[in-house]
Formats: structure tokens, C-alpha cells, sequence
């Protein structure tokens, strides 16, 4: 079978990575801010920036290269509808992990080397 | 009070809100490697834990470590998430100021939330696959790629632009497409769906899913067959039980 589902129970062992982290804990959950006044502490944050889909020159350019690599040599001899529907199969998968993973690694890079505060609406610092 | 918490040099970092009945595990721990206790008041408890006032946060161990304890939880009890790096300046303070005043609105809440988990499905297109459907449906981008091919190296920024462009739109059209079939498809099975927003701009589906635990092997099921289904387009991830990060929503909008 060549199914991708992949469970990453809350219990066990889990595949789920620092980029499935931030997408949940930046900008998703209770904000203190509506329930407290005075307590509320501006801790310092390293910045985090939630991964956002932008439509640019580099992406457009990303695609591109990605169509320009695709082997349509294979084409001359089959139809279009052949080709989609089994010979991509196997050749794909390996790549898009590549992908995923790159991703991750870049993410965790950009947090380990910036260390500023977040962009958020600043919090009153007690003690200062 | 509050105004004693001034002079310490450690403050209360809240990761989420639970039952009263919820104990800690001795061996819990949240950001920078610190305890996890529970802050009782009354009929519910807030996840907590004293971390130091001076020590910046933020780095990968402390996000994980905080979506972690949150998850472990969801998966036992109910729980109200709160955002990453939610402080107070003290235990009493999080009883006093965010607890007691507001009792009965978490309560009620976590009774809401009893039975059910948050899930996420999370999908990526198969760039390959993928790039072969636009360019065999769409005539415009076969013609972009085709020139492009024929002029090799010589070919100009522009015209690569304009093929990635196009395929970029196309893709996101696919994307709109695939979600509002996957959310049609699970939608019986759920209690309610919230969108999130694509993490990369081959993202297939990124949605939300709060399901009750009498629906879950349904819910599993239904999205085994859409795995298989799109085994050779679209790499598939359920993330889960997660705490409702998606489901809980601040006071902000009144709630009847």
C-alpha cells in the first residue's frame, strides 16, 4: 500500500515537529490579555514568525524550476493521462519528504539565530 | 498580590486550563526544562509553572515542550489552551486574577469540551503530480512550459515568472478546490471545522477538525479512504488528539 497517512497520537511516539509546533502555539489558543490586567509579565521572546504562504518573484521562480525538472522525455512515447496516472507515483514520494524536511530545518535555524523580542503588542515589564 | 511579585526573580508561566480533579505528573515538564503544578480554585485548575523572570523564550525546546504538555493532556482530560508565553507574575495571582473571576466561564468551557479532540489534516502535494495536472489541464501553462523548454538557458526571467505565476494560481485554485471536498467529506463526522491558514504553497489541505470521541474511528476511517484515494497526489498527516488550540476562543466575542 502506498498510503501516507501517517498518526501521530498524542501519547506515544510522536512524527509531529517543531514547524507543526508553531503553527499551533503562536497564534491559536487563550490570550491572557483578555481575562488579566496588571499581572499580565512581558517575558522576553526570541522571535518566531509563523510560516505564511507568500505570493513572490522567488516562488514563481520555485515553480518553475521544479516544472523544468519534471522529465517529459517519458511523454513522447505515452499519453499525458498514462503518465498521470502510474508512472509519477513512485518517483514523487521521495522528493516531497526532502521537502517537508528542508522546511523544518530552515525553521528551526531562523529561531535559533534571532533573538528578539516579538512582534506583538508589547507588554508592560514589571520591575523596570 | 500582584505587587509583592515585583521583587522575585521567578515569575508563573500558564500553559492551559483543566478540571480541578486533573493531577500533574512529578516528571512534567514545560519550558526551559521547569515543573509542572496544577493552580486550584474551585471546580478547575490552570497548568502552570514557576520559570525564571530574566530567561528569554522561544526557542525550539520551550515551543515543543509547551505544545507537548498541552497535547499530553487533550489526550486525558479536557483542556483550555492558552497562547505560547502566556506569564503572570505569580501562582496566587493566576488563582486570584485569572481563576476565580472567570470560573464559571472555563468551566463551562471544559464541560463542552468533555468527549472531544481536536485533529488536524494536514496535507502536501506530490510536486510532481501535481505540476502534470496543471500543465495536462490547463492549455496556457503546457504552452509556457513548452517555450521555456525549447529555450533552455536563453530563457528570460519574465517567462519564467509567468509560468511560475501561473502554476502558483493553480495550484492555490486546487488547494481551495481539495479542502472544501475533504471538509465537506468529514463534516458529518465532526463537531465543528475551523481553516488554517497553508504553511507552504504546495499545502493541499490544512484544517481543524473537533470530533466527539463516538465519531472518532468514523472520522479515522473517512480519512484513510481519502489518503488512499489521493495516495499518489497528496502526502497525508493526521495530527492528534492536539489541545483545541483551533476550538477555544477568548472572551473578546461574548458568548451567550
Amino acid at each position: 500500500m502506498t498510503t501516507a497517512l501517517q498518526q501521530s497520537g498524542g501519547g506515544g511516539g510522536s512524527s509531529r515537529g517543531l514547524a507543526d509546533a508553531i503553527d499551533s502555539i503562536l497564534d491559536k489558543g487563550l490570550v491572557l490579555d483578555a481575562y488579566v490586567g496588571v499581572s499580565i509579565v512581558g517575558i522576553e521572546l526570541v522571535t518566531i514568525n509563523a510560516r505564511v504562504v507568500i505570493a513572490s518573484v522567488d516562488t514563481y521562480l520555485r515553480f518553475a524550476e521544479a516544472t523544468n525538472r519534471l522529465d517529459l522525455s517519458e511523454q513522447q512515447g505515452a499519453g499525458m493521462t498514462e503518465l498521470l496516472g502510474n508512472t509519477t507515483q513512485s518517483v514523487a514520494k521521495g522528493k516531497t519528504k526532502g521537502m517537508l524536511e528542508a522546511v523544518g530545518e530552515k525553521v528551526a535555524e531562523a529561531l535559533q539565530d534571532k533573538r528578539e523580542e516579538l512582534e506583538r503588542p508589547s507588554r508592560r515589564r514589571r520591575g523596570e | 498580590m500582584s505587587v509583592m511579585a515585583e521583587d522575585k526573580d521567578t515569575v508563573c508561566y500558564v500553559y492551559g486550563i483543566v478540571p480541578a480533579d486533573v493531577v500533574t505528573d512529578e516528571q512534567a515538564r514545560g519550558v526551559g526544562g521547569t515543573p509542572v503544578v496544577t493552580v486550584t480554585q474551585g471546580k478547575i485548575a490552570a497548568l502552570a509553572g514557576d520559570i525564571p523572570r530574566d530567561k528569554p523564550l522561544g526557542r525550539p525546546d520551550d515551543l515543543i515542550a509547551h505544545e507537548r504538555l498541552l497535547d499530553l493532556a487533550a489526550a486525558e482530560t479536557p483542556v483550555l489552551p492558552f497562547r505560547f508565553g502566556s506569564v503572570m507574575s505569580s501562582k496566587e495571582a493566576v488563582a486570584d486574577e485569572l481563576l476565580a473571576p472567570y470560573h464559571d466561564e472555563f468551566l463551562s468551557a471544559l464541560t463542552e469540551l468533555d468527549g472531544r479532540q481536536e485533529y488536524v489534516l494536514h496535507g502536501r502535494y506530490v510536486e510532481e503530480t501535481i505540476l502534470r495536472e496543471v500543465l495536462s489541464e490547463h492549455e496556457e501553462a503546457a504552452r509556457l512550459h513548452e517555450q521555456l523548454r525549447a529555450q533552455g538557458e536563453n530563457a528570460s526571467q519574465d517567462e519564467r515568472v509567468a509560468l511560475g505565476e501561473f502554476l502558483f494560481n493553480a495550484v492555490a485554485a486546487k488547494r481551495e478546490k481539495d479542502s472544501h471536498t475533504v471538509a465537506d467529506a468529514l463534516a458529518p463526522l465532526t463537531v465543528a471545522i475551523a481553516p488554517r491558514d497553508p504553511t507552504h504553497e504546495e499545502d493541499a489541505v490544512n484544517i481543524a477538525f473537533l470530533v466527539d470521541a463516538d465519531h472518532e474511528q468514523d472520522f479515522h476511517a473517512a480519512v484513510a479512504e481519502i489518503a488512499e484515494e489521493w495516495a499518489s497526489r497528496v502526502e497525508l498527516r493526521v495530527l492528534g488528539p492536539l489541545a483545541p488550540y483551533d476550538f477555544t476562543v477568548s472572551r473578546s466575542t461574548p458568548e451567550g
